[in-house]
């Protein structure tokens, strides 16, 4: 188990989502960055969507109840076990009593503790994600306990090589062409590709873009949207859906981001730039 | 089934996007349906979910066991192969409405839009029996179609910051009720103390898309009968 001593900004459990309910209009949810969520998995010999820790911007303190191993992967928030400093994306023994303390990150925005076992948050329509109506939880405060999974594991090797996991800020944001998108007249076609968009305002539903492009299509009949989708809202301005976007959506879908790139939009913040390029 | 206008377009890596260019109506829902049907039978060992909608349909499935290439092939053989439209039961559900205009927010305004009184709002809209043609946009919403045309609107140029659990709302031709807490569109006429989600269920939501919905006019006071007992209340349905 382990206790919050002190909250951070906005801290979740999540898995790799939940299936099978977008037809009640339930969203799939699951690890911003799914990327980062795997590789603390794996470091521990976890199966790769066992529930981990998604922390944002500001992370928790935490405190350890038993003798475990842990990894922390995704945004650098300097983690401190006790007093010492240690590393991203590697495996690490913690002992009952000891403190994890997690700052602000750097170089990304979401950082992840897997732990060995996974977290053993309650499972609502097959999944620990934390969403506002489903989960009885929406976010970790302080003095919340969660209890960790340990009936499974041992530790295996990772097949992988550690970087293929590692998020690129600097790639560009690599999208399929959407549905509706060759409704779009050429002039609004040219902008899409050839602007630097802003991000503004941004959480786990969904990125706004600051900058407008010419919008000359009209909305459509409440259609099926994923995580990923790229909404052209009546004002032109662009909203990219993220892991808890709602299910069916009326506006144009214009471009579809490619899976590995949700994963580096999750590690992007406001202010920060996004270019698209077609897969 | 009646050869209808079928496109097949790569949605992203996992997923196929169905799109039906036909006028939407219940018979389009029950094609949608019954192919949905034949795709979780037909693909079960390659899908992940289908995601229906009024006139499209998403069909994920697990790209390390099929390419999208052969699922469309397979996707554009299975429906010209004129699959039957399965006539499966279905339910009218009986869905007590209080329109009062303590509720029904946006009766004043619709009125003078629309020019129409609101006694004859009320009328039209529980007269009418209508098709569950999806469900989205939050856990347990209904999209209802379609309204009386007297009552055709637009959505509110500006959203509601927080529309109220069971709230029912009208935009476009559409009928729509909030399941939860929301911020929203929609104009709202009335409030239904029932409950429209529930996460413990095994069955979370009572209807599904091709049932039908009628509501039932109910004063302010058999509203907070209703909403005190609120989980021991069993909807009304008869099975068509």
């Amino acid at each position: 188990m382990i206790k919050v001593l002190k909250e951070g900004l906005f801290s979740t459990i999540q898995d790799n989502g939940r299936f099978g309910y977008k037809n009640i209009g339930v969203p799939v949810s699951g690890a911003m960055d799914q990327a980062s969520a795997k590789l603390a998995n794996l470091l521990l010999g976890n199966d790769e969507s066992s529930a981990v820790l998604e922390m944002t911007l500001l992370g928790p303190t935490l405190e350890f109840m038993n003798d475990t191993y842990i990894s922390i992967t995704g945004a650098d928030m300097n983690p401190v076990l006790n007093k010492q400093k240690v590393l991203l994306n590697e495996t690490l023994l913690v002992k009952k009593g000891d403190i994890l303390y997690l700052a602000h990150s750097s170089n990304g925005m979401r950082t992840y503790l897997g732990i060995k076992g996974g977290f053993n948050s309650e499972t609502k329509l097959g999944s620990k994600s934390f969403y506002k109506g489903i989960t009885k939880r929406e976010k970790l405060i302080k003095n919340d306990t969660i209890d960790i999974d340990e009936s499974s594991s041992f530790f295996k090797k990772i097949g992988q090589n550690i970087n293929d996991f590692i998020i690129n800020r600097k790639s560009a944001i690599k999208v399929f062409k959407g549905p509706e998108f060759d409704l779009l007249d050429s002039k609004s076609r040219d902008l899409i590709f050839n602007t630097d968009f802003t991000i503004g305002i941004n959480n786990r539903m969904g990125y706004n873009l600051v900058e407008a492009v010419y919008n000359n299509i009209s909305s459509i009949i409440s259609s099926p949207v994923m995580p990923g989708t790229v909404q052209l809202t009546p004002s032109g301005k662009l909203i990219i859906l993220c892991r808890d976007c709602q299910t069916t959506g009326g506006y144009p879908r214009i471009l579809q981001l490619e899976k590995n790139s949700i994963n580096c939009l999750s590690q992007k913040t406001i202010g920060e730039i996004v270019k698209f390029k077609l897969v | 089934m009646k050869k209808s206008n079928i496109f097949f377009k790569v949605f992203n890596e996992e997923s196929i996007l169905i799109q039906w260019n036909d006028r939407v109506d219940i018979k389009l829902i029950d094609s949608i349906i019954s192919f949905r049907n034949l795709i979780e039978e037909e693909l079960k060992d390659v899908l992940i979910e289908c995601v229906q909608s009024i006139n499209s349909m998403m069909v994920i499935y697990d790209p390390n066991k099929i390419n999208s290439k052969d699922l469309i092939n397979i996707l554009k053989k299975l429906s010209s192969t004129g699959f039957k439209v399965t006539k499966t039961k279905k339910k009218i559900w009986s869905i007590p409405v209080c329109y009062d205009i303590g509720f029904g927010i946006d009766l004043k305004d619709l009125s003078t839009l629309n020019n129409i009184s609101i006694d004859e709002i009320i009328e039209l809209h529980s007269s009418i029996t209508y098709n569950v043609l999806s469900m989205g946009f939050l856990p347990g919403f209904m999209y209802l179609g379609m309204n009386h045309k007297k009552l055709y609107c637009e959505r509110k140029d500006k959203p509601e910051l927080n529309i109220k659990t069971g709230s029912i709302g009208i935009a476009r031709d559409q009928s729509g009720i909030y399941p939860q807490d929301s911020p929203g569109g929609w104009r709202i006429l009335g409030r239904s103390p029932i409950s429209f989600f529930n996460v413990d269920d095994k069955s979370p939501c009572f209807a599904k898309p091709g049932d039908k919905i009628k509501f039932q006019n109910i004063s302010l006071s058999e509203f907070n009968k209703i909403e005190k007992n609120k989980s021991s209340y069993n909807i009304k349905y008869k099975v068509i």
